[in-house]
């Protein structure tokens, strides 16, 4: 006998309102918890179903084993531990706007907003896009979000996706001596991707959402090098963003038009640093010194 | 709570102006579990919509329309290289309703490009393909013979830079399975194009659409390839050319099946149903509110039925890999 | 000499065409697909017309009104007909 899950709950992050159900109360509780200062969304037509189902017939109980799926899924994902399941329930909600989302352009990117004008940083796992976003978010920037950044199709300027920051390994502990404990989830040793804790986002930046800013200024960081800074050219810029995008193909035209509108507008830099103060001090230099 | 939702919604898109919040996360949820969110969108784009469903159904519209573009920009790459061979090449399927602005493609999901062609002319076909840049999927020598000698089709392909999968058929049924359509006179009859390729007949793709649904799978997609042939239906101008047809393929059952299927899933809901029918559409309607697949067993009892049509008692070892297959690839 | 292959572009409105700063962006409409491409192809796009198939020797001709091209005839015929062969297997010209 299938039965409905049994655990629901209804996020709304940026623009985007997620329904997810779970065969396990636990993880619908932590994030219950961690998300209890965004709006309201229970009872709302969501825009996407996430599941987090039971692996196998007996995996509800015995070695719960968690498969992660919704509306968009991966036939061949592999399942989460019970531990995880947070993890699962944000990896559920990534999926479901990395394949399903079409009324912004996406950019795998970090972004902040100081003064009305956005800052967004894109690069690969571990470039330092994530922690160094989190990091100007306690410095008087407003955090936008961590993973994704949203390019309106029509005015260009880049909407927040606030979802929770994922931070990972040494990040964390970075982020615990700054922050109120009371902000840190739960921590979850050994996943796939190492050590991870999330971190919820200051109470402004949650409360201000839904408001976008014009992009002024794009950045390639790579963590862990000694302190280097190279303007990026619009075809590279380009080229790096595509591949940085999961929606670039699927949106056709309109991608086309919004993605050669950003590079065309906003400076680039490639900018390596062998620490986050170096590069908070680095990115205050060259946002003092646009236009 | 079953796909019976879906399926009132589709029939009569009047009936969504009622839905509350629950119904409409649920209806949202087996549409896209069913691949029928585009088509829904198309039916009930003029109504009433709460604010909330409106940039979902906008969302799925232009994901129609793109998946269209790309459909008929594949069948136009394989018609340039096949142009020089002088075979004829027919469109199967949803490329071909999206080709002929049949009712049948409005917001429908596409997936990959299928194509009919004369078996005498397959080698030559396979080899244009591969020169024009498409590659096999999973080359395999032992798996590539049976399909070869077996199969309705070429093992898939896939191009080299667009990503898109291509299935060249020379039949519309495994050479294994009970029934025998005609190819050759499914090829003689196929409607020309304007740009030189050309799709079935009214009444073949009917034909078409009927033994692919139940004779060639476990109904998967079942609710889509239904709405499919009621749109064709509505679209047939002789039903006594169907039945006709139909029994020369050696497919009269499962065309009046799916008849009877469709007029009471999305038409006057008059058709008198068997005892199997009923187990049908209890297969077909079970999708529960968050999408997912409900009535486990009788899936189960499906999906060896689909396998016993399609393959002799000896055969079904094989059975295994051609499910990993299939479910490998998008409906 | 042997006979060159022709080719008709699409029309105007089938791409949209965005230079920027070090390479051109052309986005196919038909195919939805965006390719990056550098001079010559531009070039060779801008000097062709949809109404007319033109072969290497013909899209040289109209390249040399307008530029000047240092190279021999030959070979420039020969890099032409690689480009529009390029060109016709992403669709932006067909065989005549």
């Amino acid at each position: 006998m299938i039965v409905a899950p049994t655990h629901r709950l209804t996020l709304r992050i940026g623009p985007a309102t997620f329904r997810i159900g779970s065969a396990w109360r636990r993880p619908i509780d932590q994030l219950a918890r961690l998300y209890a200062g965004y709006p309201n969304a229970e009872g709302r037509i969501a825009d996407f179903t996430v599941r987090l189902d039971p692996a196998g017939p007996l995996r509800r109980w015995l070695r719960p084993s968690i498969f992660i799926t919704g509306d968009h899924g991966l036939a061949d994902a592999a399942p989460m531990s019970l531990p995880h399941g947070l993890l699962a329930a944000e990896m559920g909600m990534n999926l479901q706007m990395a394949l399903g989302w079409r009324r912004h352009l996406l950019l795998h990117a970090s972004s902040v907003e100081k003064d009305g004008r956005a800052l967004v940083m894109t690069g690969e796992s571990g470039s330092g896009k994530s922690t160094l976003a989190a990091q100007l978010g306690e410095r008087g920037w407003r955090l936008m979000g961590d993973e994704f950044a949203l390019l309106d199709l029509f005015t260009g300027h880049v909407f927040p996706f606030p979802r929770l920051v994922s931070l990972k390994n040494s990040a964390i502990g970075v982020m615990e001596a700054e922050v109120d404990p009371a902000r840190m989830g739960p921590p979850m040793r050994a996943t796939a991707k190492g050590d991870i804790r999330h971190l919820v986002p200051r109470a402004d930046a949650v409360a201000r959402m839904g408001e976008g800013a014009a992009p002024a200024l794009l950045l390639f960081p790579r963590f862990g090098h000694d302190l280097a800074l190279r303007p990026v050219g619009q075809g590279e810029a380009f080229m790096r963003l595509t591949q940085a995008s999961t929606n670039y193909v699927a949106l056709g035209e309109p991608g086309f038009a919004a993605l050669t509108r950003f590079v065309a507008e906003t400076p680039a830099q490639a900018i390596d640093f062998p620490s986050g103060e170096a590069a908070i001090e680095l990115v205050d230099q060259l946002w003092a010194a646009l236009p | 709570m079953t796909a019976r939702l879906l399926v009132e919604a589709l029939r009569d898109p009047a009936t969504v102006e009622r839905l509350d919040a629950a119904r409409w996360n649920a209806l949202i949820a087996m549409a896209r579990a069913e691949r029928l969110i585009g088509t829904l969108a198309a039916r009930i784009t003029d109504r009433a919509l709460p604010g909330d469903v409106r940039p979902i159904v906008t969302d799925a519209l232009a994901e129609a329309e793109r998946e269209k573009r790309q459909a008929l920009w594949e069948a136009d790459r394989a018609r340039e290289a096949l142009a020089a061979l002088n075979v004829p090449v027919v469109l199967l399927k949803g490329t071909a309703y999206a080709a002929a602005g049949l009712r049948a493609e409005e917001g429908r999901f596409i997936g990959d490009l299928d194509i009919l062609v004369p078996r005498a002319d397959l080698d030559a076909v396979e080899a244009a393909l591969i020169a024009a840049g498409w590659e096999w999927v999973k080359p395999d020598p032992y798996d590539d013979a049976y399909y070869r000698q077996w199969m309705h089709e070429l093992p898939p392909m896939i191009h080299r830079t667009r990503d898109r999968m291509i299935d060249v058929h020379h039949t519309i049924l495994p050479l294994t399975a009970r029934q025998t359509p005609d190819a050759a006179l499914l090829i003689a009859d196929a409607v020309p194009l304007e740009d030189g390729l050309s799709i079935l007949s009214p009444e073949d793709r009917i034909c078409h659409a009927a033994a692919h649904m139940l004779a060639d799978g476990d109904l998967a997609g079942g609710l889509r390839n239904l709405w499919d042939i009621h749109c064709l239906f509505g679209e047939l101008p002789d039903r006594a050319m169907l039945e006709a047809r139909a029994a020369r393929h050696g497919l009269l059952p499962h065309v009046r099946r799916a008849q009877r299927l469709a007029d009471h899933l999305y038409g006057s809901g008059t058709a008198r149903l068997s005892a199997i029918d009923h187990l049908f559409i209890r297969r077909l309607l079970a999708r529960d509110a968050w999408g997912r697949e409900s009535r486990k067993l009788l899936r189960f009892a499906f999906f060896v039925r689909s396998h016993w049509l399609r393959m002799p008692p000896m055969m079904l070892a094989r059975h295994l890999w051609t499910k990993w297959r299939k479910g490998h690839r998008p409906a | 000499m042997s006979k060159q292959t022709g080719y008709r572009r699409a029309p105007d409105d089938a791409v949209v065409v965005r230079p920027l700063d070090d390479i051109t962006l052309i986005y196919h409409r038909p195919s939805g697909q965006t390719h990056m491409v550098v001079s010559p192809v531009p070039e060779i796009w801008a000097a062709m017309d949809p109404a007319v198939v033109m072969d290497a020797d013909l899209v040289r001709e109209r390249l040399a009104l307008s530029y000047e091209l240092d190279e021999a005839e030959e070979d420039m015929r020969a890099a032409i007909a690689a480009h529009l062969d390029e060109m016709a297997a992403l669709g932006l010209v067909r065989r005549a």
